[in-house]
């Protein structure tokens, strides 16, 4: 069913399957650009149904990340996207973001329905007066327009993840005295009306909050229930986010895939249009069962297209899709730094005008050293131009440091990416050779390329290294997580020795844990998790030394020290690059050059392959 | 006799001679557009430049590829930037200042996020902040970075500078080859000083032999590095003394501390004391035969002559104090340094917005940052114009509008101007964030905007006086959280500042805003020998106080006064006695605080009955600042110069 056309009013989608409007920092000032339309032409191409693109701003009120856009700018933008992505049906995802924008670009005061400031931000909004409602009103109705003019299906009134839309309909941050308070919905009601009147057969989508997760005065799935029968819409996707909910939109691997799905279900039940379920549907299994019970028409997998643009193509002819492992690290680019939107397993995605495709005409013979992201990637790359390529791994598996990354806590997923470059190779016809450490003398010996990716080794800290702990090789006794570098290793052997019933305490410089996690969401949440745990957070330490059970702890700013129970150490700092084999001028990739993550060496891995065969 | 004669001296520097011996130094400022300099940087440079600068030294200009570690950096290896490097350079020449670029790799001290390359260091040693572990050097790619430079240098000659600067000081490769804890090297390159400064010396030469005789070259040396195993002063004078011997280098500039790790020291809040980095080119200028610059919280014309005539510096570098006052110079010149719109050192437009990815501004510049974008000519007819309310918003407004030709009144209901500012810079250590508003009402004074004190405005009486426009700005009160109840000691930070209340005892001190409102109340009644704690639904205490680099300063005085902190709880309710019950919601566990008295930082409630009141009035009405939502200064200042050039 998911690769089966659908109708949706008067337009048909050539798939089930839709790809959500999510920041992308692809954008030019506040208008859609040529990277935009390259990064939708893929996923269109590749049988994506529905395709909402980023979101914009119904007016210039709102400016809630640098490279939002903005409606009134996006006239061409929406044209050039209608024009690549033919047969899917493109609509324009409109919103207006309320208390939950930023002022720092327009600097101008936030609009919201009440003086509530956000939890994030902190920032105070200023109360919507009738002249700010009617203008935000307005603005839907001129962007709808705009939208059809250009040649959009229709548009998707944004009213879940940040949106004054939902903020008004939320008994947490509506407190008016006036209409707007006593009827919560009329807003939302009003600007349907108003893009209804501008799209003419066009769609009329609706991407609504049905659970704020804040059952005392927000959103519940009840309201939802009771609202969404009273919408005049076309089409409705079924969201749970609201003023605490932080993650709970797109939340990484922590969170089981289709988290919405009974939500999805009961709203199904009432409403009088086609319902998309959302939330974390990454595989096609899970997706076509969804759609065959019954419990809503199309599924959003935006996450899974963005791992892999020819997803329903390649569904289509039985060949495997590179999966998408939730881990949000190169996807989720709500930060003030602007990433690019990209994928740790296709890191092709965000940057399809400047990262070259794989070309057939490669001949010849490459050994590739190693066995893990980057030497798989590379292998595949190899293969897929026509070499023949052999893969020599010291381990008796392939997946190098990942499948130890994935015995953390939240992290199994990571298997699947490089189980699925296993696999390619395996169908490429690329040799693998296992429990074969390479030596020098061998690859003196060697007459064809070779390309080295033989990943990193431990730091000489004295302490337990964070594979081996992940691998259960510990000694008894309270355990102390050494964690400066704050990313998801940490977090993740921490809470795995907690769930295995150890004794388990993290120690950070910062005064948080987790610190580099805000680019994936899981920040707080990873805080909350090992709270809930008992882990107690060694905050704003350094560990200066540990032995005889104990160890000594120093305060950042003040230098006091202390100490803690600590027969093991684990550490999960940085690590250092295998360098044995590397002579000057040879090819390498991933962490034997620097010790970074999955996306670097996947990076690499193709960039020396795309090299070879240039 | 310039009441300045030291600091408004010229001074020879290799090819150049400056006009007076204040420098606009290198900082960041996120104006470049897709890697190229913006004409945003033209304006700002030249506002500076007109203003009196001696020397003007641009933000850094990437060297090479693999350094990208923020999206706004100018790539000046890409020859494109050299007709923006042109723009800026005449829009300066134009007012007879030299300008130098300074060219930086930032080596281990950034991400592959923007250059989808490895980062390039000395050792795999990944940086503090960003934890990327960088690629070690190669023999050639060290070669590739000495032409880097060289190759830059050609890009800033054929663009008109004046010379460069090398950044091997707070953020850079060649700083990360210098210091022994991000050096570990067995080769030519690593081991003793002379080693670890090879690199800086090939990057010298190379630059020189681009740069000829006629066109100035310095190198900004680390002092100190402020982190373990670092270089200090003994070695960084080594080092100034290696350059002062190659005869090639025309000055050294200064600063402190390595802005991955120790930010806060080298962009300094007003809670480090004014010339805390002196001893750097202090002891530098002793042992090198060339002009020396010292930086470090200068904001007056008298404290940086007096450093010039101690001998501790030839040249100082003022960068907020002119990105606050552009024209410090010629109003030091001009006998009206009085005029001098001070930088408080609050580093909440500038640096703040800095880490943030956002353009630079300063709290009471609203022009800063905005320097490219044209103000409509004032009008032709003067217009009468109300302003209510004596807070920055209200005195921005007014002091805009009369520059701008209007007739000004400003009505204040209290007996002083400022509004909350004052109260905010009656903590000790805040006391410099009052510069904004007396400043402000010094201006008001100039341009003849006739204040009346003591005056509590009402809409019977302005709808009578119907002036051409009202601006109201009458700022916010404290509202009090729902679970306060009636308790009498329950009360507001306002309150403790304004000596309303006086907390004795335990205090429990409650912050939503995260800002200085809690941890400056909380030091104060620690000061009064109050036992404090502070509470906040956040995961950290002071958060935003992160953004203005006060984080750092308010732990260790936290520590030294004894102050707890407490985070992730939400209060609940609160009874006689007074037992606060607070959630502990990662947890959903609740716990309990019996204490005297309980502050709250919390959001205050717009005060807008003056704008209910007067909307849709036949004259125009306007409102900024607080009175619209209450926010922090910047918003209140940039409104009510807004508002005013609207009229």
């Amino acid at each position: 069913m998911l690769t089966e056309s659908f109708t949706i009013g008067s337009r048909t989608a050539p798939s089930r399957a839709l790809f959500g409007p999510h920041e992308t920092n692809l954008g030019s000032g506040r208008a859609l650009s040529d990277r935009h339309v390259a990064y939708y032409r893929e996923r269109a191409a590749g049988g994506c149904g529905v395709l909402v693109v980023e979101t914009a701003s119904v007016h210039d009120s709102d400016w809630p990340y640098e490279r939002a856009p903005l409606a009134a700018d996006c006239g061409p933008g929406w044209t050039a996207i209608v024009e690549a992505c033919s047969p899917a049906l493109v609509l324009a995802s409109l919103g207006h973001t309320g208390g939950q924008g930023s002022s720092a670009y327009s600097q101008q005061p936030l609009w919201a329905p009440s003086a509530v400031a956000d939890a994030v931000s902190r920032e105070l909004p200023m109360v919507m007066e009738d002249t700010e409602i009617a203008v935000l009103t307005a603005g839907f109705g001129t962007a709808a327009r705009l939208a059809m003019a250009s040649g959009c299906a229709g548009v998707e009134i944004e009213a879940g993840d940040r949106s004054v839309l939902r903020q008004f309909l939320s008994g947490i941050t509506n407190q008016r005295a006036d209409d707007y308070g006593t009827d919560k919905a009329r807003l939302l009601r009003e600007v349907i009306a108003a893009a209804r009147a501008a799209v003419g057969d066009g769609l009329v989508a609706l991407r609504l909050s049905c659970d704020e997760l804040a059952p005392w005065a927000g959103i519940t799935p009840e309201h939802a229930l009771e609202l969404v029968p009273t919408l005049d819409v076309d089409l409705l996707t079924v969201v749970r986010a609201g003023p605490y909910a932080g993650s709970a939109y797109r939340p990484d691997a922590h969170v089981p895939e289709g988290f919405n799905k009974a939500l999805c279900a009961s709203v199904k039940a009432v409403a009088r249009c086609p319902v998309v379920l959302q939330g974390s549907v990454v595989s096609e299994a899970f997706a076509s069962s969804a759609l065959a019970e019954g419990g809503c028409d199309l599924v959003e997998m935006t996450r899974a297209q963005i791992a892999e643009p020819a997803l329903l193509q390649k569904l289509r002819t039985g060949a495997a899709p590179r999966p998408c492992v939730l881990c949000n690290q190169g996807c989720r680019v709500r930060d003030a730094r602007n990433p690019i939107v990209s994928c740790i397993g296709e890191p092709r995605s965000g940057h399809e005008l400047s990262d070259a495709l794989p070309v057939d005409g490669g001949s010849g013979e490459v050994l590739v050293v190693g066995g893990g992201p980057a030497g798989l990637e590379c292998a595949r790359v190899l293969a897929l131009q026509g070499f023949s390529v052999e893969i020599r791994e010291a381990a008796e598996i392939l997946g190098g440091a990942v499948l130890d990354a994935a015995l953390g806590a939240g992290r199994e997923r990571l298997r699947a990416l490089v189980a699925w470059l296993a696999a390619e190779c395996d169908r490429l016809g690329v040799k693998v050779v296992l429990g074969h450490e390479v030596l020098a003398a061998e690859l003196s010996s060697y007459s064809g390329r070779v390309v080295l990716a033989t990943g990193a080794s431990a730091r000489d800290t004295g302490w337990v290294d964070a594979r081996d702990a992940l691998r259960g090789v510990l000694q008894d006794g309270p355990v102390l997580v050494h964690d400066p570098v704050g990313g998801p290793v940490g977090v993740s052997v921490a809470e795995k020795l907690a769930a295995d019933g150890r004794e388990v305490r993290i120690v950070t410089q910062d005064p948080i844990v987790g610190t580099l996690l805000s680019l994936t969401g899981d920040l707080a949440d990873c805080n909350t998790r090992l709270q809930q745990l008992g882990v107690p957070r060694e905050l704003k330490s350094l560990l200066r030394r540990a032995s005889g059970g104990t160890a000594v702890l120093e305060d950042v700013w003040t230098g006091a020290q202390r100490t803690v129970p600590a027969a093991v150490v684990v550490d999960c700092g940085p690590r250092l690059p295998r360098e044995e084999l590397y002579e000057t001028g040879m090819l390498r990739a991933g962490d034997c050059v620097a010790p970074r993550t999955i996306l670097e060496a996947v990076l690499e891995g193709r960039r020396v392959a795309l090299e070879l065969g240039a | 006799m310039s009441r300045y004669p030291h600091l408004l001296s010229p001074l020879r520097v290799g090819p150049l001679t400056l006009k007076n011996r204040v420098v606009f130094s290198a900082h960041l400022t996120n104006y470049a557009e897709y890697g190229k300099p913006s004409e945003q940087h033209a304006a700002y440079y030249a506002a500076r430049a007109a203003g009196g600068a001696g020397l003007i030294i641009t933000e850094e200009h990437s060297t090479h590829v693999t350094d990208w570690p923020y999206e706004k950096l100018i790539h000046g290896f890409d020859p494109a930037v050299i007709p923006g490097y042109r723009r800026i350079t005449d829009a300066v020449h134009a007012h007879g200042v030299p300008i130098l670029a300074q060219l930086n790799h930032n080596g281990g001290q950034a991400s592959s996020m923007f250059s989808r390359l490895p980062v390039w260091a000395p050792s795999p040693i990944a940086d503090p902040l960003f934890r990327e572990v960088p690629k070690a050097l190669e023999l050639h790619e060290i070669r590739d970075v000495v032409d880097g430079y060289a190759l830059v240098a050609e890009h800033c000659v054929a663009g008109g500078f004046d010379g460069v600067e090398l950044q091997c000081s707070h953020s850079s490769l060649v700083r990360g080859f210098l210091s022994p804890a991000t050096n570990v090297r067995t080769d030519a390159y690593g081991g003793v000083l002379e080693n670890r400064a090879r690199l800086l010396f090939e990057i010298v030469a190379a630059v020189r032999s681009v740069l000829g005789p006629e066109r100035a070259l310095g190198v900004r040396l680390c002092g100190d590095e402020l982190i373990e195993g670092g270089t200090t002063i003994e070695e960084a004078v080594a080092v100034a003394r290696m350059v002062d011997a190659t005869a090639q280098v025309d000055y050294i500039n200064t600063s402190i501390g390595v802005a991955t790790a120790t930010l806060y020291m080298i962009e300094a809040s007003m809670q480090v004391p004014p010339g805390y980095a002196m001893f750097i080119p202090s002891a530098i200028r002793e042992a090198v035969s060339i002009p020396v610059i010292g930086v470090g919280r200068f904001k007056d014309p008298v404290q940086a002559d007096r450093a010039i005539a101690a001998g501790q510096a030839d040249l100082i570098g003022v960068v907020r104090g002119q990105i606050a006052d552009p024209d410090f110079v010629r109003k030091a010149r001009s006998g009206s340094a009085q005029d001098i719109r001070t930088c408080l050192s609050c580093n909440q437009e500038c640096v703040g917005r800095m880490g943030l990815n956002r353009w630079l501004g300063c709290i009471e510049n609203p022009r800063t940052g905005r320097e490219a974008v044209v103000l409509p000519m004032p009008t032709r007819r003067a217009q009468r114009v109300l302003v209510v309310g004596g807070g920055p918003a209200g005195l921005q407004a007014a002091v805009t509008a009369a520059e701008r030709g209007h007739r000004v009144t400003l009505l204040e209901k209290a007996d002083r101007l400022g509004g909350q500012v004052p109260v905010a810079a009656s903590v000790p250590s805040r006391a410099e964030f009052l510069d904004i508003t007396r400043n402000l009402a010094a201006a008001a004074q100039r341009v003849g905007v006739d204040v009346k004190l003591q005056h509590e405005a009402t809409a019977d009486e302005i709808t009578a006086d119907a002036p051409d426009a009202v601006i109201l700005a009458t700022g916010a009160v404290p509202a009090r959280p729902w679970w306060a109840g009636d308790l009498t000691q329950v009360v507001d930070v306002r309150d403790v500042l304004e000596g309303r209340a006086s907390p004795r005892g335990r205090v429990l001190v409650v912050d939503e805003l995260g800002f200085h409102q809690a941890t400056s109340v909380a030091e104060l009644l620690a000061d009064r020998g109050c036992f404090v704690e502070v509470a906040t639904p956040g995961m950290v205490v002071g958060q935003d106080l992160g953004i203005t680099l006060d984080l750092e300063t308010w732990n260790v005085k936290a520590d030294a006064k004894g102050i707890a902190q407490l985070t992730d709880v939400v209060p609940m309710s609160a009874t006689e006695g007074i037992t606060l019950t607070l959630q502990h919601h990662p947890t959903g566990t609740d716990l309990t605080r019996t204490v005297d008295w309980v502050v709250c930082a919390v959001q205050q409630r717009a005060d807008d009955a003056l704008w209910q009141a007067l909307k849709g009035s036949l004259f125009p009405v306007h409102r900024v600042g607080d009175c619209v939502a209450p926010r922090r200064a910047h918003a209140a200042v940039i409104e009510g110069h807004r508002a005013a050039v609207a009229l």
